[in-house]
């Protein structure tokens, strides 16, 4: 997976690229939790993310939460149909911000 | 009258007999794919039509006449082979590699030739690359030169040596695709590949070669979907399938779902059909099997009988459906909302998981 790391408006934006599976969520929850620390808004952008298992969702929730700890805000945007799938199937459309593509 | 007729022939080195007793007709227009295990002789078949190993029995005819030492170079030219490794002269640009045959053997003139070489990289979309020599090409673009200077020489067949397999998987598609377009021009095709979607959408014929011969032939639909020998039926299931056997909590996740990429890959499957297949494997054999019962043995397979793919993982240990019992829900909820299918089973103390999409 690779992330690119912008900055919009007052927000920091993620770009994330490829899979956020078992073996790339480390990566993600390297780079997205100390993000907060510098700017509480934050926008995930999955344009071009192609797959989530159980192991990205858990790193969206601790960015979630982290978000809440420190009254920010996370959003994940442009989203393809096949994560928003999982995101349903999960009850995660609930908990996150979600933007479709 | 076939174009490539082939009778008993036999190919051994000392007394190791790789092909015996081999006989078959390829009639002009064919788009034959060879497949078959490693060893069983694939490449040395070709390679013995065209004489570059000749045969040690039996005889070769080529649009009637039957090839020997005397006539194989005029054999040749109507007959080219494309190589695993491209075989493109090092020295010499794409262009170049383009011109030397057709001016030194069916004597061009250089702007002829020159001119006949931009048609057919054109046709490979490379003409931009015309004047790179081999080091500065991408193998998947070496190969494209190579299947373009095999068109210089005006062949009438082409023999592909596993064109493919040399390749970065990025590459494949790009070779294919060429081939795959000449298919459609009426050339005679022989192509030796471990590319089964590949040759089952291009062949008009496959032989599936074993114990040192062609152990079976028919149409791409007869071979790979209702083959009838054992071997073939062997063959063609473990191709469909992908096997990997954990032994430890510390087993090599990466190769694991990188396999069944490549097995996604190799068989066509539909983008989302295989981001499925590999979420479920993720998640049940990485999240639940893996972390309590410490090994098990998962099988990717396209199941003829239910016209679906599944996903198998058996596991040792007590009676346990490992889904229902399964700490992590996130990923239970995950599995159970993919798969269109569950379904367990306990023989002989080891548990399956059948998954079916």
């Amino acid at each position: 997976m690779t992330i690119t790391q912008k900055t919009e408006a007052n927000a920091i934006v993620l770009e994330c690229e490829g899979r956020l599976d078992t073996t790339t969520a480390p990566e993600l929850e390297a780079v997205l939790l100390p993000v907060f620390d510098t700017n509480p808004t934050v926008i995930l952008d999955f344009k071009y993310l192609e797959y989530v298992s159980s192991a990205g969702l858990r790193v969206l929730l601790k960015g979630q939460k982290k978000a809440v700890a420190v009254g920010g805000s996370m959003t994940v945007r442009n989203v393809m149909d096949e994560i928003i799938e999982v995101f349903e199937m999960t009850g995660f459309i609930d908990v996150l911000t979600v933007e479709r593509i | 009258m076939s174009i490539i007729k082939v009778e008993n022939l036999e190919k051994r080195f000392g007394d190791n007999i790789i092909l015996h007793d081999v006989s078959c007709e390829i009639e002009r227009g064919d788009i034959v794919s060879i497949i078959g295990p490693s060893g069983s002789g694939k490449s040395t078949f070709l390679r013995a039509i065209n004489f570059l190993s000749p045969p040690t029995a039996g005889e070769v005819y080529f649009d009637g006449e039957r090839v020997d030492k005397k006539n194989v170079n005029e054999v040749r030219r109507k007959m080219s082979m494309v190589f695993q490794n491209f075989g493109l002269f090092s020295h010499l640009t794409a262009l170049q590699n383009l011109c030397a045959g057709p001016m030194k053997l069916l004597g061009k003139t250089k702007e002829q030739a020159e001119e006949k070489a931009y048609e057919l990289l054109k046709t490979v979309g490379l003409t931009e690359r015309a004047n790179h020599y081999p080091h500065e090409l991408s193998g998947g673009q070496k190969q494209r030169v190579a299947i373009a200077r095999c068109l210089a020489m005006e062949p009438e067949v082409i023999l592909f040596d596993e064109p493919t397999s040399a390749l970065d998987p990025t590459m494949v598609g790009e070779v294919m695709a060429v081939i795959r377009n000449l298919s459609k021009t009426g050339l005679t095709l022989l192509i030796v590949t471990h590319e089964m979607s590949f040759a089952r959408e291009v062949s008009s014929r496959v032989f599936y070669m074993d114990e040192g011969g062609i152990y079976e032939s028919g149409a791409p639909e007869e071979i790979f979907s209702a083959p009838q020998k054992p071997k073939t039926q062997e063959f063609i299931y473990r191709i469909r399938s992908f096997n990997y056997d954990v032994a430890s909590v510390d087993f090599d996740s990466f190769e694991l779902l990188s396999g069944i990429d490549a097995f996604c890959f190799s068989h066509a499957v539909d983008g989302a059909l295989a981001k499925k297949l590999r979420l479920i494997a993720e998640e049940l054999v990485i999240n639940i099997v893996v972390p309590k019962f410490k090994k098990c043995s998962l099988t990717v397979s396209f199941s003829d009988k239910i016209g679906r793919y599944e996903v198998t993982v058996a596991y040792p240990g007590s009676i346990e459906n490992a889904l229902d019992t399964a700490e992590d829900d996130l990923a239970a909820m995950m599995i159970r909302g993919t798969a269109t299918q569950v379904e367990h089973k306990y023989e002989d103390e080891i548990n399956t998981l059948k998954l079916s999409l």
